[in-house]
């Protein structure tokens, strides 16, 4: 079946209809004998702008007998107008109907996205829970940062895959492709390192890839017509992080780091290029500027003419201005940097790893270097902050914009403890707590442009991310209620979850007070690599305000080498000579 | 420098395309033929491109239009390799040399438009109507820059500009 010529019929009443018409260049259309849809559970526009779709489409549909479709959730009025039609959510390559797959794929990166899923389910006219599913029903799966604690998903996923996909993907679909039955599929599935399977498996190793290939790295990508969130061509150079902040849950499940060398980036990038003609490359990794040969490879990238370049994710030291500067030739708009926390007992706390004199020094060679406006990023809600931690962020902003910045702006979230973090064990503020300690920076609205991130959607997330399988009512609950697209802003209801939350009996007070390491969590059986032991000792420390060195410079002992047999990937530095010698 | 006008057709699904979305499109295909054309000044360089009228999203389109510049001599084999690289459902089908001074606004004097109907319209007398099988298709002549038909404006399923007149 192919829902195309209904399709036609209702585009001409929506809204951006060229987010829905799919074909785009560059998308492969590919008879194969097991068929997968991967969903990004938003909207075409946030889903477009996604790495981890790009690079599993890639091998997938480069393997000899499967391909890899994709589809997005409608916005509201297209659902509407679907439904009214009874046209059923369908791949963007062949508008097939999703459950006429044999896979359906969904990537899980952000919590509240949840109910998206189910609603892309029921789009899809898929059975919501795995129990309800027959042989005539997609295999479910999901993948993403979320499906550490697979907890609250699983009544309705058939099985996960935790970690790196590139090799697991193909496994997968071999182990669909040999299966006869739904039974035997997910008994196969089950064998697969790294992937989860609740009727089968009560325990899960993350999967790896000891280094990320050449082949892996998607270069013929998706052109998009609508205009996405980032519309540009994207190089991953680095996975994982060393810095081990202690809040930070990719710094944690993404471990060890391996980076791709400058030579091999400038390759990807020229290909990129040539296949896509995109105006901007963006440099992808969790920490870019810490990239052993950043430096060769911003020198070597910014040969490519006509092409601009972007780094999201640096740090907040001088480094990270000196690489602005070097790929920002002319403009010098904003420069973005994250603190974090207000003092530097906070920062130790955390691990941030960075000095006020760090700062300050970055900002200063900012302002020499005629940036103009600053964008900071802090946390409130830290373990063990107080109230000076708080105000403390306020007199920062002050010192900034004293500096004589003509624009110093914000962003203060609270802090959500996420599963796999030393910070698994602390409790999170509560609504109410949050809004005294935004008082207690307002003040710094005389001088600096404040954005105070929405406590109420920071409690959602996190009763969503370290909720139970009890938590799999709630979602369900939450998609029948609407409230879907919980990310933006417009659609957001947080009175609608709270009654939830309410009506179910979810103690959210218990779920976000602090813990201890006798506790059990959820996510116990989700082996990351990295030991309880080592988060708690990570927690101990951090109480008492002690740093844990970057682990470039020496193993810290987190276990997840030797667990899996892998190393840090390190480039070796160069000299410029060499660098121009490649070109 | 030489400069040229393309002419394309953009029909099929890619008719919901915004104007400024396949303004893009074009961009980024041109880039991808490695010719080197002509960059806007400033800090993020666009081609420089002028494009016939802008179309309401929705429309079909047969009588596309722009000029661009480069220093290269382009023929028809520049076409040929630049229609591989296109997306499905778009198609350029001319090129031309135009002089320097040449001026994509004041050189078009309007475009003739097609609306179809799956059953007998009821329009003004500008809309010339005619029968063909279990259609009617109603044409009209739309003076450059004065609005364009939109879709379904009249109760039509389809909406096409068909045909360029030049001054």
């Amino acid at each position: 079946m192919n829902v195309l010529k209904d399709l036609m019929d209702i585009l001409d009443d929506v809204e951006k209809p060229s987010r829905y018409i799919g074909n785009e260049y560059n998308s492969i259309k590919k008879s194969a004998s097991v068929r997968m849809c991967m969903i990004f559970p938003d909207l075409y526009d946030v889903g477009m702008s996604h790495f981890g779709v790009k690079i599993l489409y890639d091998i997938i549909n480069s393997s000899d007998f499967a391909s890899c479709e994709r589809s997005y959730l409608p916005w509201i009025d297209m659902q509407k107008a679907m439904i009214e039609k009874n046209i059923s959510l369908y791949s963007y390559e062949t508008y097939t109907p999703i459950n006429e797959f044999d896979v359906v794929g969904f990537t899980l990166q952000y919590e509240l996205s949840y109910p998206n899923v189910l609603r892309s389910l029921k789009l899809g006219k898929i059975p919501l829970k795995r129990e309800e599913r027959n042989n005539t029903d997609p295999i479910i799966i999901a993948g993403g940062p979320c499906t550490f604690n697979p907890a609250p998903m699983e009544n309705f996923i058939d099985a996960f895959l935790i970690g790196d996909g590139e090799e697991a993907a193909i496994e997968m679909m071999r182990a669909v492709k040999r299966g006869k039955t739904r039974k035997e599929r997910l008994a196969l599935l089950a064998q697969i390192n790294g992937v989860y399977v609740p009727e089968y498996n009560s325990k899960v190793e993350k999967r790896i890839i000891p280094e990320m290939k050449k082949a892996w790295a998607p270069v013929d990508q998706i052109i998009p017509y609508t205009e996405i969130v980032h519309d540009r061509g994207v190089i991953e150079i680095m996975r994982g992080c060393t810095n081990g902040c202690r809040f930070c849950q990719a710094g944690m499940i993404y471990r060890p780091i391996r980076e791709r060398s400058y030579g091999e980036v400038f390759e990807i990038a020229s290909g990129i290029l040539r296949k896509t003609g995109y105006e901007e490359l963006s440099l992808l990794s969790l920490s870019s500027a810490d990239h052993s040969q950043i430096n060769e490879t911003v020198s070597l990238l910014k040969t490519l003419k006509e092409t601009s370049l972007s780094i999201p994710s640096t740090r907040a030291n001088a480094f990270t201005v000196e690489l602005a500067q070097a790929i920002n030739t002319v403009r010098k708009s904003g420069i973005t940097i994250a603190p974090e926390a207000g003092t530097q007992r906070l920062r130790d706390v955390i691990n941030k790893g960075i000095t006020d004199d760090d700062i300050f020094s970055a900002l200063k060679l900012a302002k020499d270097n005629g940036w103009k406006r600053i964008k900071l990023y802090f946390m409130i809600g830290l373990p063990t902050e107080t109230d000076e931690d708080v105000i403390s962020i306020g007199k920062m902003l002050d010192r900034i914009k004293k500096m004589s910045f003509s624009e110093v702006s914000a962003t203060i979230g609270v802090f959500v403890p996420k599963p796999h973090t030393p910070f698994e064990f602390d409790e999170q503020i509560l609504p109410d707590e949050a809004f005294r300690r935004f008082k207690l920076i307002s003040w710094a609205k005389r001088f600096a442009k404040l954005n105070f991130t929405d406590p109420e959607k920071a409690v959602i997330e996190g009763i969503l991310s370290r909720g139970g399988k009890e938590i799999g009512r709630i979602i369900e609950e939450a998609e029948r209620k609407d409230l879907i697209f919980a990310d933006w802003d417009e659609l957001f209801n947080p009175q609608g979850w709270m009654e939830i939350f309410d009506e179910k009996g979810i103690d959210v007070e218990s779920l976000m007070g602090q813990k201890s390491f006798k506790d059990a969590f959820p996510w116990d059986f989700v082996n990351s690599g990295i030991s309880k032991e080592y988060l708690w000792s990570e927690h101990q420390k951090a109480l008492r305000e002690t740093l844990t060195p970057d682990c470039r410079n020496g193993c810290t002992g987190c276990g997840v080498c030797p667990k899996f047999g892998v190393d840090n990937i390190v480039q070796k530095r160069v000299t410029d000579e060499q660098v121009s010698h490649s070109i | 420098m030489n400069r040229y006008l393309i002419r394309y057709k953009r029909y099929g699904l890619l008719r919901y395309l915004s104007n400024h979305e396949n303004m893009r499109m074009i961009e980024r295909l041109l880039r991808r033929t490695a010719v080197s054309f002509k960059m806007t000044e400033g800090f993020h360089e666009r081609m420089r491109m002028s494009f016939g009228q802008a179309l309401p999203t929705g429309v079909i389109d047969r009588a596309g239009t722009f000029v661009i510049s480069t220093e290269e001599n382009l023929d028809e084999e520049f076409l040929r390799i630049a229609n591989i690289l296109a997306p499905k459902s778009f198609e350029m089908s001319a090129i031309k040399k135009v002089s320097e001074d040449f001026n994509i606004g004041t050189a078009i004097e309007g475009y003739f438009f097609s609306l179809i109907f799956r059953e007998r319209p009821d329009l003004d007398e500008n809309w010339k109507l005619k029968e063909n099988g279990k259609l009617w298709i109603a044409r009209n002549f739309v003076q450059f820059n004065s609005p364009s038909p939109r879709p379904k404006d009249h109760g039509q399923f389809l909406t096409l500009r068909d045909e360029i007149v030049w001054r």
